[in-house]
């Protein structure tokens, strides 16, 4: 298969732009299906304690390592501590957390004692690789990777392959169906689409959405789109800017945006307009709220008005990758025309990375976000653009700290007083516009025509159980 | 020569010295730090400042300098922050791929310059001859990402006869090699197999207008004898130089090439380091360039100094 980014080691156990590797080598304890319902990978069953203080896993018994070594419920024990390891950088550390304590009741039977209920505790069950706690230094310095998944790690070329071979003694009876996988890393999109058009890969989930779009019509691929939401793109502003501050201005913005041809010219059409941070699988989604921000310049410059401003000068800085900029130009048209006038900033991604966490980007950005796709408390705690307690915003309110806290520190995930309180971070969010979401673009899947049965978890890891290359 | 060396050698020392704290400040100057980037766009800033301990870029700027100069002294240039492994087993598989292109693509240009250049001379005022100029001109002016372009959507996806791109080590595969080879070796030396054609047809051109070859063909000496047993052995020399000089081209053109067709060299390795911002990995890559430039630099004050005892003495 092809990838466009090369493996990141350090970045193995949070998540990345390169997540393929994950689920090829390891498991996790459980897997979401569609309507975001856990089901068991690891952990064979679950039980909640009634006042969501603890959970009680039961582990399957039949798992080995691939340096043979047996699976138990020190090897989870070790999963979490590492999580909760800053150096590890994994975004759902704040839920790896409030694990405070570890009751094993056997090699096979494990109690987490939680310091508060946690509504997204199996949004972290979903991303913890279970990797053997011995290799983890070599694991992340990209030179053994030991889990308990369908393939073993035989060999990486750095900046070139991954190589991967059938695990034999997978616990998933019969699986996996292929005998190895390779990863070939193509850092330039053409010779990627070329590799794929050519039959030398099977499978990419790296093909740029306007090439996308020229596949359509092809008969030898099949065009798969995964709601991980993990492209959620967006217009940041920086409120320490004053031109921002006034939440009227943000509003302007939001309904400036022609989001539909948005994603048609920029996006490839792979996008579904939305001014909420929430895909169509989110318990938090409400269509009413994903078409709050129409394109409306007339209400747009109204606003303006309202809040004083008559010509607006901002920058707004963007990636420096080609996509990127196609999505800014249109931003900066379409702002052009209620009389923001945008002078584009093209930064490199280290660049864009630092300025984000040091709070320091200039008064608009444009990015994409993931961790929409999980429970919706996920967004507010771990991904930083909307961290309650710190954003690159620099956005701060009594009423959002108070409510994503109250969504976040309860046991249930889908009762109706938590969608109710999903409701008010939505309500907070498309009143606050400090993030002015624009649309939610899934990871795209793109199959030659000998490719079946790949399957991405909700944090995009490549699940290849039960996958196959026909005739 | 070893009192000369003597002389020469601190003059090398000093400026790989001063190179080395250039590309050590150059990189810290640049924004965006590898803390930051390892830990990515969604980390906190706790995330971050742990990672920063970890790769100890929170110590000062003094004291990872001289901790990286350290290693160099000791040849062991430790693990990579980002891309994984040890920096000096990524170095020598990215030399061995680069060298592996250049040496191919150096070869393809010997073989595709000598025979149009020949062709070229011989066809006189033919009007093929023209064509070949035309072609030469050619594959000169289009760049290497655009031939790169041209070549896979030819030979990879129209006639499927070769991969779009990947890697092979000739040690362990080589008949998968030279298939990954071929397209990105065409690629690369066409402009300088232009550069030798021209030069070669010109010193040829040059040689066949000499008396003796007036003469040689009064005597009654084939052309093509004359081309190939007169001319060419005139015509080479200079043609030798021009193609020494090509091999600076071939490994600085080995950089768009490689990203065209996904090959693991050096110019990759680079690209990836600067990303990424691995300070390990782009100090210790450029670093062994300025070395090997005042290690050639040295050589040929060796071999002035050997060829021209006068030198000895300045």
């Amino acid at each position: 298969m092809g990838a466009q980014i090369d493996f990141t080691p350090a970045l193995l156990f949070a998540q990345s732009a390169n997540v393929l590797v994950q689920r090829l080598v390891f498991n996790t304890l459980t897997r979401y299906d569609d309507q975001l319902r856990p089901q068991p990978e690891l952990a064979s069953s679950w039980e909640v304690a009634p006042d969501g203080l603890s959970v009680r896993l039961k582990l399957r018994e039949d798992v080995t390592f691939h340096s043979g070594r047996r699976f138990t419920a020190d090897d989870v024990v070790f999963a979490v501590k590492n999580l909760q390891n800053p150096v590890r950088s994994a975004q759902l550390r704040s839920t790896a957390l409030t694990v405070t304590d570890f009751r094993r009741n056997g090699d096979f039977d494990l109690t987490l004692v939680l310091a508060h209920p946690v509504s997204n505790l199996f949004d972290l069950f979903e991303f913890m690789i279970i990797a053997d706690p011995a290799s983890v230094e070599d694991a992340v310095a990209g030179t053994r990777l030991i889990g308990t998944g369908p393939f073993t790690f035989t060999d990486r070329k750095p900046g070139s392959s991954l190589s991967f071979a059938r695990n034999e003694k997978y616990w998933n009876p019969g699986r996996p169906y292929l005998d190895g996988v390779e990863i070939k890393v193509i850092p330039q999109a053409e010779t990627l689409l070329s590799s794929l058009k050519t039959g030398q890969t099977h499978l990419s989930y790296a093909v740029r959405g306007k090439d996308v779009a020229t596949l359509r019509s092809d008969r030898r691929f099949r065009i798969t789109q995964y709601d991980t939401g993990s492209g959620a793109f967006y217009i940041g502003a920086n409120l320490a800017y004053p031109e921002v501050q006034d939440r009227r201005v943000r509003q302007a913005i939001a309904w400036a945006i022609d989001r539909d041809r948005l994603v048609e010219q920029a996006l490839g059409g792979y996008a579904t307009v939305s001014a909420v941070p929430w895909p169509k699988s989110s318990p938090a989604y409400r269509e009413q709220d994903a078409a709050h921000y129409r394109h409306d310049p007339a209400k747009a410059r109204e606003l303006l008005k309202e809040a004083g401003v008559g010509q607006l000068s901002l920058p707004l800085a963007h990636s420096a990758e080609a996509g990127s900029a196609a999505v800014a130009q249109v931003l900066q048209y379409d702002l052009k025309q209620v009389g923001i006038d945008v002078q584009l900033q093209p930064v490199d991604s280290p660049t864009m990375q630092k300025q984000l966490i040091a709070q320091s980007m200039p008064a608009l950005w444009t990015l994409s976000h993931g961790f929409a796709q999980l429970h919706p408390a996920t967004l507010a705690v771990s991904a930083y653009p909307f961290n309650e307690a710190k954003n690159t915003s620099r956005f701060s309110s009594p009423a959002y700290t108070d409510v994503v806290q109250r969504a976040w520190n309860r046991a249930d995930s889908d009762s109706p007083a938590a969608k109710a309180l999903y409701q008010q971070v939505t309500d907070v969010l498309l009143e606050e516009q400090f993030i002015i979401d624009l649309a939610i673009a899934g990871l795209v899947e793109v199959a030659g025509e000998r490719a079946r049965g790949a399957t991405l978890n909700k944090f995009g890891y490549l699940n290849l159980d039960d996958a196959y290359l026909a005739g | 020569m070893r009192s000369f060396l003597l002389k020469r050698l601190p003059s090398g020392l000093v400026v790989l010295l001063a190179a080395s704290f250039a590309v050590f400040l150059m990189l810290r100057l640049i924004p965006g730090d590898p803390a930051t980037t390892l830990a990515g766009p969604d980390a906190s800033p706790a995330a971050i400042a742990a990672i920063r301990a970890r790769l100890g870029l929170d110590e000062p700027l003094a004291a990872q300098y001289l901790h990286w100069l350290g290693q160099v002294l000791t040849g062991d240039l430790g693990p990579s922050y980002a891309i994984g492994g040890q920096v000096s087993g990524l170095i020598g598989d990215g030399i061995a791929a680069t060298a592996q292109l250049t040496l191919a693509a150096l070869l393809l240009v010997v073989v595709l310059a000598v025979p149009v250049a020949l062709l070229g001379a011989s066809a006189g005022r033919r009007p093929w001859a023209g064509a070949l100029r035309a072609l030469t001109t050619g594959a000169l002016a289009v760049p290497p990402f655009v031939t790169g372009v041209l070549l896979v959507g030819v030979f990879a996806v129209s006639l499927r006869l070769l991969p779009a791109g990947g890697y092979a080590s000739l040690g362990d595969a080589p008949d998968l090699a030279v298939q990954y080879l071929a397209l990105p070796a065409l690629c690369l030396a066409l402009p300088s197999a232009a550069i030798l054609a021209r030069y070669l047809q010109d010193g040829l051109e040059r040689a066949l207008a000499e008396d003796y070859v007036r003469t040689a063909t009064a005597l009654g000496v084939s052309r093509r004898r004359i081309l190939w047993r007169h001319a060419l052995p005139n015509a080479l020399p200079s043609a030798v130089t021009v193609l020494g000089l090509q091999v600076g081209q071939l490994v600085a053109g080995a950089v768009v090439v490689e990203r065209i067709f996904a090959w693991p060299g050096l110019g990759q390795l680079v690209e990836q380091g600067v990303q990424r911002r691995d300070y390990p990995v782009v100090q210790d890559l450029l670093l062994l360039v300025v070395a090997g430039y005042v290690t050639v630099q040295l050589l040929t004050d060796l071999a002035y100094s050997w060829l021209d005892p006068r030198v000895r003495a300045l």
